[in-house]
């Protein structure tokens, strides 16, 4: 709709922006009229929901206009720092503000810049990727991490999600698929990555007749609209589909040998004396046995290569036993073959309470369903091109990944696909997000085509964060405050920093710095991490001194903030790329790519001001501002595809003092050219370009392979206990399960389903529903309304037989209490949608702060019974383990 | 003529609200105030239970009880069949409300704030409560109108620009060509409680 406005004071226009409710950033459309906002609505011109938005989007005006919104700079009076400590927050200046944090600032940096740590979150997903590494770079300090989000969602997901997809995320192609299969997530069913657009195509797919599995402990949105809902036992999913590989290469025979052969390391050769690559002394390069000449040949000859479907190659080995400078060595293949039998049906019914036979009907139709040998022609630059049509997809998410099993529990359910082929083919198992693109044809950018390494598997030509999924890093010497390098196969971890040892840790480690002053942007780590005297006490009291921009108190600032600083929201700023890289808001399918922006629907109200612009004063004020701009500079190549051309790159001699909105206009022309800047794109809010098909189906038009067999694990987990050896021979602080890093995939049981301590028989866990995201939302009215309409939301979800033998009924007051004596009250909701054994509780609820009163005392603080320690973190990713043994009686 | 109605596709809807907050948005509806709504029920038995959302809204009945009991002619029907309040007839008896068996009138005796008393209103929630005063009224019956007011601006109905599933479909159901009668004849469309004989105009697609 056009806008209008036909005097100074009759103002009527509609800016087109982008959401900031949620990481997924919808395109949206913000209606102000004399300037005041009265409405939101969805983006027709963006991919990311087309128009639409959820019922967060759709409330955004209530964070715009909160009572309680922060829009005064704060100073803590009260020395004291604690849970339920009185901050006794007193109103300063700006000036005051900026002069304080700027001198512990420098402060910092003379004694050691690493002291200071930036801690943000998941919800400002494009902030954190760019602005926020830009200033820990050019402020020289190794230390962030993105609190709890971070942990719960994804340190298995993401990073595996990242080795087989080159992506954050995996999703059906809802489109084409005629079977997804959901583990433990609400992917297209209102949470997970581009929600909206995801919930589109799940929809669309329910209309054309697809069928659905959903194996879940809860009745979730998602398998209340699956076909089949299959109650599983909490930690377990891992087990079940390594059961479901068993069935399919032990009990059926089936798998796609064409996909395996060339796509995957399946038919590398493997030394049986130590499970490495059978090498080529020539080239290094692992090696396949070519059945056709009956010799052996290193894994990218091109006699042994199809990289297109119609592609002709000499057939290689998947099994059998071949003899390679005079070693006898068998296909990986093989060896995964042999190691899935110990999944039987009848083990995997032991640990996933799921019945034997369900699990071989639903493998034989699963597999039937992969339409195994079938293909599509499809429409591409080189004209229509065959490809194979695979329409099963399995997916997961937090529930599935959050536990101590998490990374291999990612990896064997997406086993599923790679075994049957349904991977980044037509309706597969698709990696989400912007992950293979060539780019705008005019410019070139961004170019993220991913591409082989030297053992011909799969490399990201663009990440988010610095901590790309493969190739590894090699375990190095520990400088980060939680040991960060040491550990190459995971994004963040917990159970270090939150320790109660934590500086001896350090000192055990060789770190001769502390902690210092703690930055944080938008996150309410307090709630979001674990048990939270835990985080408070061991982490965050750590600190000299805490800074925070921030929307609210939460009860981060109540607890230990020295400076609040009143952050503008997302309808108050810019931002130069949501949709881009490969994270959370671009939507999987045929549709265009888009690039949206965010910009300003409103200016900063009262003296609130944009996180972006406050830290480039804090960079011109401590003097490394050219040293911010170059950063940014360096990070747009991995960021956003490519380096900036001359003529846009951001000065680094300090010369011109950049704008941010200059920021956002040099990064819009250079991908789209010199008429595409922000004055252009800011008229839609996105910039649009045709997608093509051989990069939404890329698989066989890549070159790369996925490994099946993670022979690097077999290095990694060497190299990271051996170093961890040389600092800590007592393993007294870091005492993990090194064995977990091994070629195949395994399923390990968590503390949760230990049988020790009987009377704790229930099994706790959280879910997120589509209501809220995170903690913040939880202060908006509109959906504090909305969610108290649903019954399964704030209550602590139970099923009737159980709570009628503990004597509960529904709408009462229990306790929850974890082994560790930790417990946390709700009422309860009962239903017959929940696995006997288990209670489910939603979002990040039970806020006890005083200054979102809209939040507080809703919901139950489920966060508050998950530790933090060794026992609950995942060797390999050191992923949190997330569910909880819990005994539960009336409070 | 045109008689307007909607169709709700239960088969796609996964009960995310969305249509529940662009109700309230479009419309600036006080608290407690749900023209637009999705109940929430289960059935069955664990393990084969099964939850299910159930979106509602004024049927905007052929029949409607509401108007029949208006002692003051408040309630009519337009001549496309939509049910309206004229909020300067309006007594505030909820005689009305006590007669829709869908329980889809609302009245509030005052416009209150979302947020806790005796703190500023925020300029959004006086936009609100001005749009409510001059279209709606406090101490009127108040109730859904297929969003009459976007439509002559040539919006959709705001429920169903929102929902994400792409569960709703508006249009004229006299027209045998359109989108709605077309669904409600191919996909067994079906009304909430047929029994009591007002003649819904909202139809249901069944979940499975």
């Amino acid at each position: 709709m056009a806008a209008t406005i036909t005097s100074k004071v009759q103002e009527d226009v509609w800016i087109p922006t982008c959401c900031g409710q949620c990481y997924c950033m919808c395109g949206i459309r913000v209606h102000r009229q004399n300037g005041v906002v009265t409405e939101i609505e969805g983006n027709p011109e963006a991919p990311t929901g087309r128009g639409k938005i959820c019922v967060k989007g759709l409330a955004g005006t209530h964070l715009l206009y909160d009572p309680y919104r922060v829009n005064y700079p704060l100073k803590r009076t009260n020395p004291q720092k604690g849970l339920g400590v009185d901050p006794k927050f007193v109103r300063i200046t700006w000036e005051e503000a900026l002069d304080t944090i700027v001198k512990k600032l420098e402060a910092c940096k003379e004694k050691d810049s690493r002291g200071a740590y930036f801690q943000a979150t998941t919800t400002a997903a494009s902030e954190i990727r760019y602005a926020v590494t830009a200033f820990n770079k050019a402020f020289g300090t190794p230390n962030y991490w993105v609190s709890g989000g971070g942990l719960h969602c994804g340190n298995g997901a993401h990073f595996m999600n990242g080795i087989m997809h080159v992506s954050w995320s995996i999703i059906p192609d809802f489109a084409h698929c005629n079977l997804p299969l959901n583990f433990g997530c609400s992917k297209g069913h209102g949470a997970g990555h581009t929600a909206v657009q995801n919930a589109i195509q799940a929809a669309d797919a329910r209309a054309r007749g697809a069928r659905t599995i959903t194996f879940d402990p809860m009745q979730s949105p998602q398998a209340s609209k699956a076909h089949e809902w299959v109650p599983i036992r909490v930690g377990t999913d891992g087990a079940l589909a390594l059961g479901f590989v068993n069935v399919f290469l032990n009990e059926l025979g089936v798998w796609d040998d064409e996909y395996l052969k060339y796509k995957t390391n399946a038919p590398y050769l493997i030394r049986p004396s130590d499970g490495r690559y059978m090498r080529d002394k020539a080239t290094n390069k692992p090696q396949v046995w070519d059945l056709v000449d009956k010799c052996p040949r290193v894994h990218n000859d091109p006699l042994v290569t199809r990289v297109q479907y119609e592609d002709q190659a000499h057939d290689v080995a998947l099994l059998g036993t071949y003899e390679v400078d005079g070693v006898k060595c068998r296909p990986a293949f093989e060896l995964l073959k042999e190691h899935v039998k110990k999944y039987s049906p009848e083990y995997v019914e032991e640990v996933t309470w799921i019945p034997a036979a369900t699990i071989r009907r639903l493998g034989k139709e699963i597999a039937e369903c992969a339409e195994i040998g079938a293909t599509v022609t499809i429409q591409t630059e080189q004209g229509p091109k065959k490809i194979p049509k695979r329409p099963i997809a399995a997916h997961f998410f937090r529930g599935s990944q959050g536990h101590v099993n998490s990374g291999w529990t990612c990896l064997s359910i997406d086993m599923i696909n790679h075994i049957l082929g349904a991977a980044d083919t037509y309706g597969a198992a698709m990696g989400l997000g912007a992950e293979v693109t060539d780019g705008y044809k005019p410019t070139g950018k961004p170019y993220q085509i991913p591409y082989p390494d030297e053992d011909g598997l799969l490399v990201a030509k663009a990440w988010v964060y610095d901590h790309v999924p493969y190739p590894l890093r090699v375990p190095k010497q520990p400088t980060r405050l939680d040991l960060h390098d040491m550990f190459p196969t995971s994004i963040y971890n917990a159970f270090t920093i939150t320790s109660p040892h934590w500086f001896e840790i350090l000192d055990q480690f060789k770190i001769n710095y502390r902690p210092d002053v703690m930055i944080n942007f938008g996150s309410n780590s307090v709630m979001t991490m674990g048990n939270a005297e835990i985080v408070t006490e061991n982490f965050l009291k750590k600190f000299n001194f805490i800074f925070s921009f921030q929307l609210y108190v939460s009860e981060f600032e109540e607890a230990v903030a020295d400076i609040v600083l009143p952050d503008a929201c997302y309808l108050e700023r810019y931002t130069p790329a949501v949709s881009f890289p490969s994270t959370f808001s671009h939507p999987q399918g045929e549709d265009d790519w888009g690039w949206t922006i965010r910009q300003p629907a409103i200016e900063p109200m009262y003296e609130r001001r944009d996180f972006n612009v406050v830290l480039m004063e804090i960079c011109k004020r401590l003097g490394i501002l050219p040293k911010y701009f170059k950063a940014l500079n360096d990070m747009t190549v991995m960021r956003y595809g490519g380096p900036f051309s001359p003529e846009n790159k951001l000065c680094e001699d300090g010369s011109v003092e950049h704008t941010w909105p200059d920021v956002v206009d040099r990064l819009l022309k250079d991908r789209f050219g010199p008429e595409h800047g922000l004055e252009y794109v800011r008229k839609k809010g996105v910039f649009t370009w045709p997608k093509r098909k051989e990069d939404v189906y890329w698989k066989w038009f890549n070159p790369s392979r996925v490994p099946v067999y993670f022979e690097y694990f077999i290095d990694a987990g060497e190299q990271i206990s051996k170093l961890c050896e040389q600092y800590d021979p007592q393993k007294k602080y870091i005492d993990l399960n090194w064995s977990v890093f091994k070629a195949l995939a395994d399923w390990y049981p968590c503390p949760t389903h230990s049988k020790e301590k009987p009377e704790y028989d229930m099994n706790a866990f959280y879910w997120r529903p589509v209501t809220q995201t995170n903690s913040m939302t939880q202060q908006n009215p509109y959906l504090d309304e909305i969610t108290s309409e649903d019954p399964n939301i704030y209550g602590i979800q139970m099923h009737q037989k159980t709570a009628e033998e503990k004597g509960i009924k529904d709408g009462d007051y229990v306790w929850l209490e974890n082994t560790d004596g930790k417990r946390v009250k709700g009422w309860v909701s009962l239903s017959e949608g929940m696995e006997p054994h288990h209670v489910a509780i939603a979002a990040i609820g039970g806020h006890w702060g005083e200054y979102m009163p809209i939040a507080k005392g809703k919901g139950t603080f489920f966060n508050d019974l998950v530790m933090m320690d060794a026992a609950h973190t995942d060797p390999l990713t050191l992923g949190q383990d997330i569910c909880v043994r819990v005994k539960i009686y009336k409070a | 003529m045109t008689r307007y109605g909607m169709v709700i596709d239960l088969k796609r809807c996964y009960g995310c609200y969305s249509c529940v907050m662009a109700c309230k948005q479009a419309n600036r509806t006080p608290p407690g105030v749900f023209w637009s709504r999705v109940l929430r029920g289960e059935m069955g038995v664990y393990p084969n239970s099964v939850r299910q959302a159930l979106p509602v809204l004024c049927n905007q009945c052929a029949e409607p009880d509401c108007m029949k009991v208006c002692p003051t002619g408040a309630t009519y029907q337009t001549d496309e069949g939509i049910v309206r309040v004229d909020k300067n007839k309006c007594i505030g008896c909820k005689y009305c409300m006590m007669a829709c068996p869908y329980g889809a009138r609302y009245s509030v005796p005052e416009y209150k704030s979302y947020f806790p008393e005796g703190l500023p209103v925020s300029d959004y929630e006086k936009h609100c409560m001005q749009v409510w005063e001059e279209k709606r009224g406090c101490g009127v019956a108040t109730k859904c109108d297929f969003c009459i007011d976007r439509r002559a601006e040539g919006r959709e109905p705001a429920c169903n620009q929102a929902c994400p599933a792409k569960a709703r479909v508006f249009g004229d159901l006299d027209d045998p060509e359109s989108e709605v009668s077309y669904l409600i004849k191919t996909k067994r469309g079906f009304v909430l409680r047929p029994e009591v004989g007002t003649e819904p105009k909202v139809y249901y697609l069944p979940p499975r």
